[in-house]
């Protein structure tokens, strides 16, 4: 009997000692300084191109592996030339791109207006339903034809004064990528190209040789995957990373986690079509009720400001005027009990929704508003939700008999303008909009055929006048993300880091730069 | 040559320990056999007033729980500076911690408690009439319980609890189902095991019921087990609901449970411990209490064990016999 | 006994096909994957579009039955979420679940027999006492608060060993321990239990008479007849495994099969979700079969029905 044990455990041994080649990799043996480490809070489930307005994939795919035409500086919020050289209107319905000389993709393919019209037919026009066709075209076709080698002309079917801007959106990949199916590790002529995916564990990208700009600091960037902020903020304080995506405050990072303004927003959406929310009464008094100061300060940490509206700074239509929402909570009760007095039913439940892990608090946050609503009179209920559950609340169509809801957005706006918000939150029939009525479509709709410092002031008009007319929102705040850095590495995140990180802004620190410090 | 085996205690003999006195009433037979063993004495102290803390402490302390005081947030504990409510710190929304503490009690041990007995009930019925019949019947439960045993029950209970809201009642329901596959195998195999024993045999040939039989004869000695694995699900129940709040299906705010303070306090181990550790001290508190009271009980009602507890502990040692080696 | 485990074998194909039907209807149950997969602006075109290629407008009898051939074939479907075929993920995640599972399986039950004679060979005293404590805390403690404040503490504060990933044997240290402390602390405590009845049982008094060495009464005696509560527990200990693994994988960032399952319920990935249960499932059966087995081995009396 002992025997045999001593053979079964002989064998088990042997066997953990084998297969334990096969998980774990061959040992790190230290940092390799001309790799980049990178941890995000999810895998990439996909690189497929036309899927990168996903913030999971295009934070790894834009203008790392694949770049498009033009691209919007997010400091400046100006659109510059990337893989086309200028642009121009020609005609109401017709922009003119000139694209670049000189640039091959990763493979070797040459990179001419053809591709370029692939690409965009591709990702806007086709069956793939991509991502980036719904989130920046909406139904919009485009009639793409290369010209010539160098010239590339894009139709639309209404005059569009922005749309270089949705262009910036599209990657641009080569003519022999499928139309048919998506593909997964893509070819473009961005500054990396895909070495490796182990799928689950690590993802792996090589300086592109072919690449026409001046080439990156880093010769490999390596992306790994931890769920818990806390795990990759020691990731940051071990070495064992040198930039971790979405930390939260609290998550000990310390020093080495630099806060920056992610062009995100928080808010609560009501559904104003079910009662009591029908009662502009009873809405003002949940932006009365709501301490948006007092979140900020004691949630956030001071990592956000309290909001008025549903974009930054820095976005076209950024009204700079517009005072916060009082904080009156005895205001609210008053607006509550007067709402009563007529009728209105303020004792109906209401659903106060948010998605899980959205934003680093928003358990909290959440159950801050709920009793800040009980407080004034209001019977609110708690539902956490996971994504999939959330965005049928989320998306149009809703599921019909919800009752009355308060759901807690996030809106990024990747692209600077006004009008992408707009057209998803604040037209009567945007795809995430709950209310709205048809005289201020009208106004969005003649702001957004404006330009320049017209549309901004039309825009402006309109975040001032939506809390009158309609009050659809109750604003919370604009969030700073935390991003992890470690000492050996030299990057300013900036409101496009958290969609579009650009590896080739990140330099190893206290190496020499040109330009002076 | 003496070892240390032959100190193992076996059950004395009448000689030395005298004949049985008059019998006392059966109650106070019980608290003796508590009162004998201190540490299982001091466990059922412990679980008590846990118990009374669940039942009375949300009354008491209710109101205070969810007062929410945003300036007051994650202070920290063992200082009196904040008022004697917060003496074991506060929360992120500055909620005393001391009084979530007893108002999740309530919960937690609501969930717990109902889920176990229930499975064990289950479990143990269906488990000993299949080790009785064995046969197709034996074979039945048993494939059932694998079929529910091969779901993962997080991943059960994941599902069931976005398909139906996670409610403190379907918490309960989905938790019990995945446990009794473990009192089914546990009463089977000693059911089975048990059937082929001289008195169950006696017992059918003067022609006693399955049921008779279940209950007077299998059921007894089944029972001891059964206790132990009872209270160590009850602690795992405990787990598995701090697991789920872990991953945010579990009991929802503004409900509040240890297992979800210590999965929220989890962000903020660096800058404020004592939201996950004292909640997690409670839960460690409780189920490790309520496994020691589960030894006694193992001990006290198993007829062939329950001399051990006769006599106080610290007069066990002199009735080690101490034997010489044959040889 | 080779008759005994095709026996088995038989007897646990109708519960296979119960648990494929019941995943399939579950994960069904958990909602419409539409709007996770599909641009927000998505029209009722696109959405019909989508529902046809994946085969969610056909009735749910026709599902069912593509369902049950594809399985026959091993083929379960592409996953919604990356396009690949949702088989050759599970087969992918599987074996590094396997060996966590494996290995810490095996370091539990070699502690437990250890600390549990050792333990009941002085019962009551201060030690078995001490140890007993150790490990029914062990047991009760929440599995992902030991994994963070294990990553805490060691990697971040002490730095000895990396806070997560797979590299090196050094991050399989924190892994395994969490995995492992529940099944040490409860495996401990029942073979203690069980080993401080089987050494005072009459037959310990008669081997000792007999000559027998302490070693030879505790291991080859003793143990045996402790064995099978052990095995029982250990069997469901190593099925909650699992559960454990999902905790740990999040946490750590490991590769493995609750990971997966966790993430395609969480983006309704059905296909993926069906092929990781029903991998599990399988191991599952095998599991219990083995255990089974192991039960016969060590007591012949279960191996023969009884005549009722």
């Amino acid at each position: 009997m002992s025997s045999r044990a001593v053979l079964a455990a002989g064998v088990a041994v042997l066997t953990v000692a084998t297969s334990g080649c096969t998980v774990a990799n061959s040992g790190r043996g230290g940092y390799d300084p001309n790799t980049l480490r990178i941890v995000l809070s999810q895998e990439p489930p996909t690189l497929e191109p036309c899927e990168s307005s996903l913030t999971s994939t295009g934070i790894v795919v834009r203008s790392n592996i694949t770049e498009p035409l033009v691209e919007r500086d997010p400091n400046s919020g100006d659109l510059q030339p990337l893989l086309s050289t200028g642009w121009r209107q020609t005609s109401p319905t017709e922009w003119t791109f000139d694209i670049r000389t000189g640039v091959t993709f990763s493979n070797g393919a040459p990179f001419t207006a053809a591709d370029a019209a692939f690409a965009i037919d591709r990702a806007v026009n086709s069956d793939l339903q991509c991502n980036v066709d719904g989130y920046v075209f909406g139904d919009e076709k485009l009639k793409l034809a290369a010209v010539d080698d160098t010239t590339l002309t894009v139709e639309t079917e209404k005059p569009d004064p922005i749309l270089p801007l949705r262009i910036s959106f599209v990657e641009i990949v080569p003519r022999s990528t499928s139309t048919t199916e998506k593909v997964r590790e893509p070819i473009g002529t961005g500054p990396y190209a895909v070495e490796n995916w182990d799928f689950g564990q690590k993802l792996t990208l090589a300086r592109n040789p072919r690449y026409w700009g001046t080439a990156p600091a880093f010769a490999r960037a390596e992306y790994q995957w931890r769920s818990e902020g806390s795990v990759r903020a020691a990731m940051i304080t071990n070495d064992e990373t040198d930039i971790a995506t979405s930390l939260g405050p609290e998550d000990g990072a310390g020093d080495l986690g630099v806060p920056f303004q992610n062009n995100e927003t928080t808010a609560l959406r009501m559904q104003a079509t079910e009662a009591p929310l029908n009662d502009m009464r009873v809405r003002q008094a949940i932006n009365y009720a709501i301490n948006r100061t007092g979140i900020v300060k004691a949630l956030f940490r001071g990592l956000g400001d309290p909001a008025s509206q549903l974009i930054p700074s820095g976005v076209v239509g950024y009204n700079d005027q517009l005072a916060l929402w009082p904080h009156d909570a005895d205001k609210a009760k008053a607006l509550v009990a007067e709402a009563k007095a007529d009728g209105v039913p303020v004792d109906t439940q209401i659903r106060l929704i948010g998605r899980t892990a959205q934003f680093p608090k928003i358990a909290e946050t959440i159950e801050v508003i709920q009793s800040e609503l009980a407080e004034i009179g209001l019977t609110v209920k708690i539902e956490m939700m996971d994504t999939a559950s959330q965005l049928q609340y989320q998306l149009r169509p809703f599921p019909a008999n919800t009752g009355p809801y308060l759901l807690m957005i996030m809106h990024g706006n990747q692209a600077g303008d006004a009008a992408f918000t707009m057209d998803q939150y604040m037209l009567s029939d945007g795809p995430q909009a709950a209310y709205g009525t048809k005289e201020f479509d009208e106004k969005i709709r003649a702001a957004e055929a404006l330009t320049g410092q017209a549309r901004q002031d039309a825009f402006a008009k309109l975040f001032a006048e939506e809390p009158q007319e309609i009050m659809q929102m109750a604003y919370l705040a604009h969030m700073k993300g935390i991003l992890g850095k470690s000492p050996r590495v030299d990057y300013t995140p900036n409101s496009a880091t958290g969609d579009e990180m650009r590896l080739s802004e990140m330099t190893a620190a206290g190496s020499d730069r040109t330009d002076a410090q | 040559m003496s070892t240390q085996l032959d100190l193992v205690p076996v059950k004395p003999t009448t000689a030395i320990v005298g004949a049985a006195s008059t019998r006392k009433s059966s109650r106070a037979v019980w608290f003796r056999l508590l009162a004998n063993d201190r540490v299982a004495a001091c466990a059922a102290a412990i679980l008590a007033l846990v118990l009374l803390t669940a039942l009375f402490g949300p009354i008491l302390m209710g109101h205070v729980a969810t007062s929410i005081d945003l300036d007051n947030s994650n202070q920290a504990p063992f200082t009196l500076a904040h008022g004697w409510a917060n003496v074991l710190g506060t929360d992120p929304l500055g909620r005393s911690m001391l009084a979530r503490l007893i108002v999740a009690s309530r919960t937690t041990l609501s969930v717990a408690i109902p889920a176990v007995v229930i499975s064990a009930v289950i479990g143990s019925l269906i488990g000993m009439w299949a080790g009785f019949y064995r046969g197709w019947r034996e074979t039945l439960a048993m494939r059932v319980a694998d079929v529910i045993m091969s779901f993962p029950s997080l991943l059960l209970a994941v599902v069931v609890l976005y398909v139906f809201s996670p409610s403190a009642a379907n918490i309960v329901a989905v938790l019990a189902l995945t446990r009794i596959p473990v009192y089914l195998r546990t009463a089977r195999a000693e059911s089975a095991e048990l059937q082929s024993r001289l008195f169950v045999d006696a017992a059918r040939t003067f022609g006693a019921s399955a049921t008779s039989i279940i209950t007077r004869h299998v059921l007894p000695i089944v029972l001891p087990t059964l206790l132990t694995v009872a209270t160590l699900d009850f602690c795992y129940v405990m787990l598995a609901e701090s697991s789920l709040s872990f991953l945010g299906i579990g009991i929802q705010p503004p409900d509040v449970s240890w297992g979800l303070m210590v999965a929220q306090g989890r962000t903020y181990l660096n800058s404020a411990w004592w939201l996950s550790f004292f909640p997690g001290l409670a839960i460690v508190i409780t189920t490790v209490s309520a496994t020691i009271l589960a030894a006694w009980a193992r001990i006290a009602t198993d007829p062939g064990q329950r001399w051990r507890l006769t006599v106080p502990q610290k007069r066990l040692s002199r009735f080690a016999k101490t034997t010489k080696a044959l040889s | 006994m080779f008759s005994f485990v095709r026996r088995r074998m038989y007897t646990s194909a109708l519960p296979l096909i119960i648990v494929l039907l019941g995943v399939f209807l579950l994960a069904r149950l958990t909602g419409d994957p539409t709007s996770l997969y599909l641009p927000e602006s998505a029209t009722e075109a696109q959405r019909e579009a989508f529902a046809q290629k994946n085969g969610f407008d056909q009735p749910m009898l026709t599902q069912l039955g593509d369902y049950f051939t594809g399985v026959l074939h091993l083929d379960f479907g592409t996953s919604l979420r990356t396009g690949e075929s949702a088989s050759e993920m599970a087969f992918r995640a599987f074996p590094a679940t396997l060996q966590l599972a494996f290995t810490t399986m095996l370091l539990a039950i070699v502690g437990a027999i250890v600390i549990g004679c050792w333990a009941a060979y002085r019962p009551n005293s201060l030690a078995d006492r001490f140890s007993s404590l150790l490990s029914m805390t062990a047991a009760s403690i929440p599995d992902f608060w030991f994994a963070i404040t294990g990553v805490w503490l060691f990697a971040v504060l002490l730095g000895v060993l990396p806070t997560s990933g797979t590299d090196g044997p050094l991050a399989w240290i924190l892994p395994i321990a969490t995995l492992m402390i529940r099944p040490l602390g409860v495996l401990t405590q029942v073979v203690r239990g069980a080993m401080v009845s089987a050494l005072s049982a009459p037959y310990v008094r008669l081997a000792r008479s007999k000559g027998a060495g302490d070693l030879r009464v505790v291991t080859h005696h003793a143990l045996r007849n402790a064995a099978a509560p052990a095995l029982t527990v250990a069997g469901d200990l190593a099925v909650g495994l699992i559960n454990g693994a999902v905790v740990v994988e999040a946490i750590f960032g490991w590769p493995g099969i609750g990971k997966l399952m966790i993430d395609a319920i969480l983006q309704r990935d059905f296909a993926v979700l069906q092929a990781a249960v029903l991998l599990t499932a399988v191991s599952i059966f095998v599991l219990n079969i083995a255990i089974d087995a192991c039960y016969a081995l060590l007591d012949a009396r279960v191996r023969e029905p009884a005549r009722v």
